[in-house]
């Protein structure tokens, strides 16, 4: 049995009212509702935030899943971009357009332990370096336009097909390549310009 | 035309199959026109050579690590979202809306054992059983009190209801012995005919007649009109009264 026909027994028994089966829902998939959200906002509180939303959201809704019109990912990843898309348009007015410079204090504790603590690893520097990098890509996907963010993350990060991220954003394929290019094009462009600056 | 290069292969052809370019799906004939297209469009290359590194760049992003506590508060959450949904579910219901939830959840497997046919037939045949009982026990259920139910009670009826019977079989006896004694006595006050042919066959009748009665008095069987001779004192009394005079 694949990963897809055990969520779907899962759904069926947590519909029915098994209280196991959505824990079990809720183990399999707060990583990765975590991981888009927090890519998506670029903050750790409101990923968390927004997954537990996201996550009662689900609950409330669990009945009008239709296995029929796609797989239980691409409806719980098409719910959970409705939220991020919710809270973008909320918190619009209150966000501050920063520039590249600042640092994510927030991200110093976002690798596992066991990997800030190993010692047979990279060099400091290297660690530093790293870090320091993916702090400026994620500071580069939070000025995308929430359409080119929401596809460059289902798409590179997630690892999405082109016909499940459609399904997910309601648009067509080819909207959804021609946003990834667009996504990835602004994206280097933001990074060279950054580059250019840091060095 | 702009955008147009040789065989055909346009910039909006390319921009369509970059994507699929840069995750390495392009084969054959497509891939060679694309690479064809880049080497000679200036600008599709610029696209190609950006759209390639912010893949990369993306690669770089690790998959973070959510809160430990994550699990447990989402677990706590939805059970605080199903309890208000519950209480919210509750209050717009109406008490008997309510209460008819609550006997059909109590209710509904027995009443799916007790509508069987073979539980019905036998209920149905209890019912009879128990009616006819009390029917012929002269039980009215109508006159039934809380205090009639009390042991104390039902031992008092149930010495009350020997008596009355005894009463009653001892008082019939009565009645149908005095009966026999004065037809005695109007037989002996009678002067002795010599009887003819004729009478001597409707003495004989009279005899058997007799007879019969005796063994019906014998063998009597209690019937609705006995009662009411048994009970009425007028009746005793006119019987006595005509006994003395007679004797």
């Amino acid at each position: 049995m694949d990963d897809a026909q055990v969520v779907a027994t899962l759904v069926r028994r947590c519909v029915a009212g098994d209280a196991a089966a959505w824990e079990d829902i809720v183990r399999r998939l707060n990583r990765r509702i975590y991981n888009i959200c927090y890519r998506f906002t670029g903050s750790g509180d409101d990923a968390q935030d927004l997954t537990q939303e996201v996550f009662v959201k689900i609950y409330r809704t669990l009945g009008s899943f239709d296995v029929e019109k796609g797989s239980f990912i691409t409806w719980v990843t098409a719910v959970t971009r409705n939220l991020l898309v919710d809270h973008f348009r909320k918190t619009k007015q209150d966000r501050v357009t920063d520039s590249l410079d600042n640092t994510g204090a927030e991200d110093e504790d976002l690798l596992p332990l066991s990997e800030q603590l190993a010692d047979n690893g990279p060099s400091p520097d290297v660690r530093v370096h790293r870090r320091e990098t993916q702090e400026m890509v994620q500071q580069a996907l939070q000025k995308l336009s929430p359409e080119l963010r929401e596809a460059v993350i289902l798409r590179d990060l997630q690892d999405m097909d082109y016909k499940e991220i459609a399904l997910a954003l309601k648009v067509p394929e080819g909207t959804v390549k021609s946003r990834i290019n667009r996504g990835r094009v602004e994206l280097a462009r933001l990074l060279s310009r950054t580059y250019r600056q840091v060095m | 035309m702009q955008g147009e290069f040789q065989n055909g292969f346009k910039c909006a052809d390319f921009d369509a199959l970059l994507a699929e370019a840069i995750d390495g799906t392009l084969t054959g004939t497509q891939l060679m026109r694309f690479e064809a297209h880049r080497e000679s469009c200036a600008q599709c290359s610029l696209l190609f050579t950006q759209a390639r590194a912010g893949y990369e760049w993306l690669e770089a992003l690790p998959e973070v690590e959510p809160p430990v506590a994550l699990v447990k508060q989402i677990l706590a959450a939805t059970q605080e979202t199903a309890r208000a949904e519950t209480v919210a579910r509750h209050a717009r219901q109406s008490w008997t809306e309510r209460i008819r939830e609550l006997l059909s959840a109590k209710v509904r497997p027995v009443f799916a054992a007790v509508a069987q046919p073979r539980f019905a037939m036998s209920f149905g045949m209890a019912f009879f059983s128990v009616t006819l009982m009390l029917n012929v026990t002269g039980v009215r259920l109508t006159s039934l009190k809380h205090v009639d139910l009390r042991p104390s009670s039902l031992v008092r009826g149930y010495y009350e209801t020997t008596g009355r019977l005894v009463k009653y079989y001892e008082n019939i006896r009565f009645v149908y012995e005095i009966e026999t004694r004065v037809r005695e006595l109007k037989r002996a006050a009678t002067p002795e005919e010599k009887p003819s042919g004729t009478d001597k066959q409707q003495d004989r009748k009279e005899q058997n007649r007799g007879n019969d009665r005796e063994k019906k008095y014998e063998n009597y069987s209690r019937e609705d009109s006995q009662p009411y001779l048994a009970t009425t004192g007028n009746g005793l009394q006119d019987v006595l009264a005509a006994v003395r005079r007679w004797s």
